[in-house]
């Protein structure tokens, strides 16, 4: 039995659980999901993909052929613990214990998936420079109206899984809380990191609307059974993600890596379902013709693959102007190359930290740049400025969200993962 | 205006919202007091402005000087509005324990902002705390503000944050350098049932007739467009449509003529913002101009639609047209207006 089918009672428990942490939280966890009889992990790991951030093919997809994220997150910010520059012994630590992971579960959404990425403010750790085939910037705020706090750690680990006992195992792995997973001896990062902040969150239908009793959400129970996240419609549609190709990086010593970027958005949900119609939700979120025509039954499986944009996004500053609203997916829509693709893959998923809704907003991408063009496609201050489309008001679903932090990171390719230098 | 004149006011209004005695200086109305407070919706309401089924008056919680503007936080019961996308409007019923108000506005013109920023309000509690990005609104008798229906956590002390965002409209004239960044004013709160239950409340007897509640007396300017004798440059014509009237103008502008269109509400000659407008501008037979108008904001101008054109000249004829009614949120007697409204056409004199 897959983890998604027995209750919303359970799942609530596992998701708080995976929230919670610790040995408590993980043993919970085995009394709520059982224990999963899941294989090991290879013993050779020569064969694992050369990009951590490879997660597509070991995914499963939905009955469109969309990919299907992982149920189940947790985000460590790890600091280095140690003064300077790390040594090799500290690398050689870290490695150890990734590939422990990797020898204790399948790489998979039923095992476990994982990337380690690094700050700008890591880098500059070392005298020499980042190669210039590496766009990663320091975070900035990406708004006129927003005013995150920048994350500058060391270390970004993303943890992912269906199941919550085999990240939260992971987590305590990788801290030195336990020396098995899944009967495989493992080791931690010992002295090298200390854990900065924790996140965490879980995407999938059914979670969110176990989990809605939140801040940001009314009471009312808003939050469809079936919608992967809290705003109620399905998001990662095939066609409006970047392959994965399309975000790693060409060249360079960190070829195969990508970056990522982790956004903290908190989500104050009151207006959209106390106060927007379905009309204006499904206008807002997809664009006006998804709503003039219902275009969008329920949380929107029924659009297949793509999002059914069928050309709105060309129309987005008409729409503007004479429909008074823009859609999220048609604005974002803008941001594509010069094949066509998005430019960024969309790992994010929702959250209770805090007891707050909100949105891990992780996305993957080649440059830093390419998140930057992603974004200010989606602020639409170019349609704002020429139309009666409000800065946030009726403009996709901004009004609706807050940025409370920012980070970007560099996820190197797997033989690179481990306290990187900047010129490996 | 000189902005100590809004100084002074501050400490008027701050003090004001303490006792409900002192209410009185910062509050419209203060008439009959009713428990009932959202009666019905007239019926067979007029698609034009009309006369709303009730008035109601607001209590200032205060205002402040930052970041070269004045921020005003004011409440008043929760009520019932109507939000906009287009032509359709979706009526918002009365929801939480108050209807949270902000203005902003430039205190040495008195020109108030009603401007695209992002404005947000966050209000905090205790452990409570509470985000909200407000629409923004028209009402018959504010004009223009920022404002929504909010939950509170009971009555107590509140922190309440309003972080104006930058002024994404335009800015012209000596707001050029101006209210480019956001600004943070915090305001304290003491909120409890029995000083809302205060608030001015009354029905009115022609509820449904054609016309408008008058402007409140506030100790704050309301977003009133300048008169066209007022409008710097030359105006050239006005037209009505809609409940709309538009006034048409010549200003200087640092690259030449700018065409000036300014829209205002009937009755009460507010400013009309979030419209999407366009224009043509005909010369003998021939097109001179034809383009959309962008939004901008002055201190002699106020909120107004502009777009660059080499010249008008006597005999012209400007044609508006209105692609979208103001994408505003509308209080009750404003929800069925400016929704189709009419092209106009002025000749220039």
């Amino acid at each position: 039995m897959g983890p998604t089918d027995r209750g919303v009672s359970r799942r609530d428990f596992v998701k708080a659980a995976v929230a919670i942490g610790g040995t408590s939280a993980l043993s919970a966890c085995l009394d709520r999901e059982g224990a999963p009889d899941l294989d090991t992990g290879p013993e050779d790991l020569s064969a694992l993909p050369a990009r951590q951030h490879a997660w597509n093919e070991s995914l499963s997809r939905d009955e469109a052929g969309n990919v299907t994220a992982a149920r189940h997150h947790v985000l460590l910010l790890l600091d280095y613990a140690g003064e300077g520059t790390p040594t090799d012994g500290d690398s050689d630590t870290v490695e150890q214990a990734l590939r422990g992971l990797e020898r204790a579960y399948p790489r998979s959404n039923e095992g476990l998936l994982f990337t380690v990425g690094y700050t700008p403010a890591y880098f500059d750790r070392y005298d020499a420079s980042l190669s210039d085939s590496v766009d990663l910037p320091r975070p900035e705020a990406l708004a006129p109206f927003e005013d995150p706090e920048p994350d500058e750690p060391d270390a970004l680990v993303h943890l992912a899984s269906d199941y919550g006992q085999v990240v939260l195992g992971a987590e305590e792995a990788l801290l030195g809380e336990r020396e098995t997973l899944n009967d495989v001896d493992v080791s931690s990062f010992g002295d090298v990191f200390e854990r900065a902040d924790r996140r965490t969150g879980f995407t999938g239908a059914g979670l969110p609307a176990a989990n809605q009793d939140v801040d940001g959400i009314p009471d009312s129970e808003p939050v469809d059974e079936n919608a992967p996240l809290f705003m109620g419609f399905t998001s990662g549609f095939e066609a409006n993600q970047a392959s994965e190709d399309r975000v790693t990086i060409r060249e360079g010593p960190f070829a195969e890596g990508t970056t990522a970027h982790l956004s903290k958005i908190q989500l104050h949900l009151d207006q959209w379902y106390d106060q927007d119609s379905r009309y204006q939700r499904v206008g807002k979120m997809f664009s006006p013709a998804h709503a003039d025509e219902e275009k969008v039954e329920g949380v929107g499986n029924n659009l297949g693959t793509d999002s059914g944009l069928d050309g709105d996004q060309d129309r987005t500053l008409e729409d503007a102007r004479t429909k008074g609203m823009v859609g999220h997916t048609q604005k974002s829509a803008r941001a594509r190359d010069e094949n066509d693709s998005p430019l960024i893959l969309r790992r994010d998923f929702d959250s209770t930290d805090g007891g707050e809704a909100g949105l891990h907003f992780l996305s993957l991408q080649r440059t830093v740049a390419d998140f930057v063009e992603t974004r200010e496609a989606m602020n639409g201050t170019d349609v704002a400025d020429q139309s009666a489309v409000g800065t946030r008001n009726n403009n996709g679903i901004l009004q609706y969200m807050s940025v409370d932090r920012r980070g970007n990171y560099l996820v190197p390719p797997r033989d690179h993962r481990s306290l990187p230098r900047p010129d490996p | 205006m000189d902005s100590r004149q809004w100084t002074r006011r501050d400490l008027l209004c701050a003090s004001g919202a303490v006792g409900v005695g002192a209410l009185a200086g910062c509050s419209g109305l203060l008439e009959e007091q009713s428990t009932g407070r959202n009666p019905p919706v007239v019926e067979d309401r007029p698609d034009d402005i009309y006369l709303p089924s009730h008035a109601e008056g607001m209590a200032m919680i205060g205002m402040q000087e930052v970041g070269g503007r004045m921020v005003a936080l004011m409440y008043s019961f929760a009520h019932r509005f109507w939000t906009v996308t287009g032509e359709v409007t979706e009526l918002v019923q009365p929801g939480g324990d108050v209807h949270l108000m902000a203005s902003i506005w430039d205190p040495d013109s008195g020109t108030v902002l009603p401007v695209d920023s992002g404005l947000g309000f966050e209000l905090t509690k205790g452990d409570w705390s509470a985000e909200r990005a407000p629409w923004t609104m028209l009402s018959q008798n504010m004009g223009f503000h920022y404002g929504d229906n909010m939950a509170l956590d009971g009555e107590g002390t509140y922190t309440v944050t309003v972080e104006t965002g930058a002024v994404g409209t335009e800015r012209v004239g000596d707001f050029a350098d101006s209210f480019g960044e956001s600004a943070t004013a915090e305001f304290a709160w003491e909120y409890t049932e029995a000083a809302r239950d205060e608030i001015a409340f009354r029905t009115l007897d022609d509820a449904g007739d054609l016309g408008a509640l008058d402007p409140m007396e506030m100790d704050m300017p309301l977003s009133v467009a300048p008169s066209a004798e007022e409008l710097p440059g030359q105006v050239f014509g006005s037209a009505e449509a809609g409940d709309v009237e538009f006034v048409a103008a010549v200003a200087s502008a640092e690259d030449g003529d700018a065409l000036v269109v300014s829209p205002r509400t009937r009755y009460n000659g507010y400013v009309l913002p979030a419209m999407s407008l366009s224009a043509t501008l005909d010369r003998d037979g021939s097109t001179a101009f034809d383009d959309i108008l962008t939004a901008a904001v002055g201190p002699d101008l106020g909120y107004h639609y502009r777009a660059s054109v080499d010249a008008v000249e006597s005999g012209d004829e400007l044609r508006i047209t209105t692609d979208s009614g103001p994408q505003v949120s509308r209080h009750e007697g404003y929800e069925t207006a400016f929704t189709d409204v009419p092209d106009v056409s002025i000749t220039a004199d």
